[in-house]
């Protein structure tokens, strides 16, 4: 039977591994050991970046509601607890857009929040 | 939807003017902080900047609560032996008009790149008068910050 050799595949692995480091430093991107090191370590460090966007993205959206209602001299804070007392169900990404894109409709909005809650100032 | 995020060459900048006459130093500091850093404008993103600028007067005339104004220490060390040099705040205002504000915002805000331009856009005058008139400053209100 003929022998077969592993080489093909074996430099098929190495092109793949060296395509995924792209852009890393130094021997991370020549070299295939570096690079398979460099690759592995890269996914670990993808899979724990996708769950910490999500926890990133809140507190940006919390950052910028907090900034948009202290100019209407609300905080973050009393305007989430007028907004649950209100029953009212917009998410913190989608004030956060509108605090951003429609400062007037914002402005609406903690309005009503407050009357629905009953809040005096 | 995706959330913006702006970077800082597309930032409008304000210029806000402050006296800081008989306001506590780290308060005030805290404040101005905020608006270098942008924080008070719903357009934040952490990895801009997207700050105002900020201009200070009287910056020596701040209040400080106690006897820190001569027992509140400024330390740093040149690298040569015996080289820790040390001034009081009140030493500091006559030989470095308005540092101790400077050092006191520098303190709060990021330590890197990013927080080293911020401070670029304070302007620090130990005068009542500033130079910037030309950029038309509004009166920054510290405790509506």
């Amino acid at each position: 039977m003929a022998r077969i050799k592993g080489g093909v595949r074996t430099h098929a692995r190495h092109k793949k591994i060296l395509k995924a480091a792209r852009g890393h430093r130094g021997a991370r991107h020549r070299l295939f050991r570096r690079a398979n090191t460099s690759v592995m370590k890269a996914g670990q460090y993808a899979y724990v970046g996708r769950r910490l966007k999500k926890r990133d993205m809140r507190s940006l959206w919390i950052e910028r509601i907090n900034a948009a209602s202290r100019q209407l001299g609300v905080t973050y804070s009393k305007l989430i607890g007028w907004l649950t007392k209100s029953g009212m169900e917009l998410d913190r990404r989608v004030l956060a857009d509108m605090a951003l894109n429609a400062p007037t409709d914002f402005a609406k909005v903690v309005d009503t929040a407050r009357r629905l809650a009953g809040a005096s100032a | 939807m995706r959330t913006v995020h702006i970077s800082s060459g597309d930032v409008q900048r304000k210029w806000f003017v402050v006296d800081l006459e008989g306001k506590t130093l780290g308060r005030a500091a805290a404040r101005i902080a905020l608006v270098l850093r942008g924080k008070h404008k719903p357009t934040f993103t952490p990895n801009a900047d997207t700050g105002d600028f900020v201009i200070v007067v009287n910056a020596d005339k701040f209040a400080l609560t106690g006897k820190k104004r001569d027992t509140k220490v400024y330390r740093h060390h040149t690298g040569y032996m015996g080289g820790l040099k040390t001034a009081s705040v009140s030493e500091t205002a006559v030989r470095h008009p308005g540092q101790a504000l400077t050092l006191a915002i520098a303190g709060m805000l990021p330590k890197n790149t990013l927080g080293k331009n911020m401070i670029k856009k304070l302007k620090v005058y130990a005068t009542p008068e500033h130079p910037h008139a030309a950029q038309q400053p509004e009166t920054l209100d510290l405790d509506k910050v």
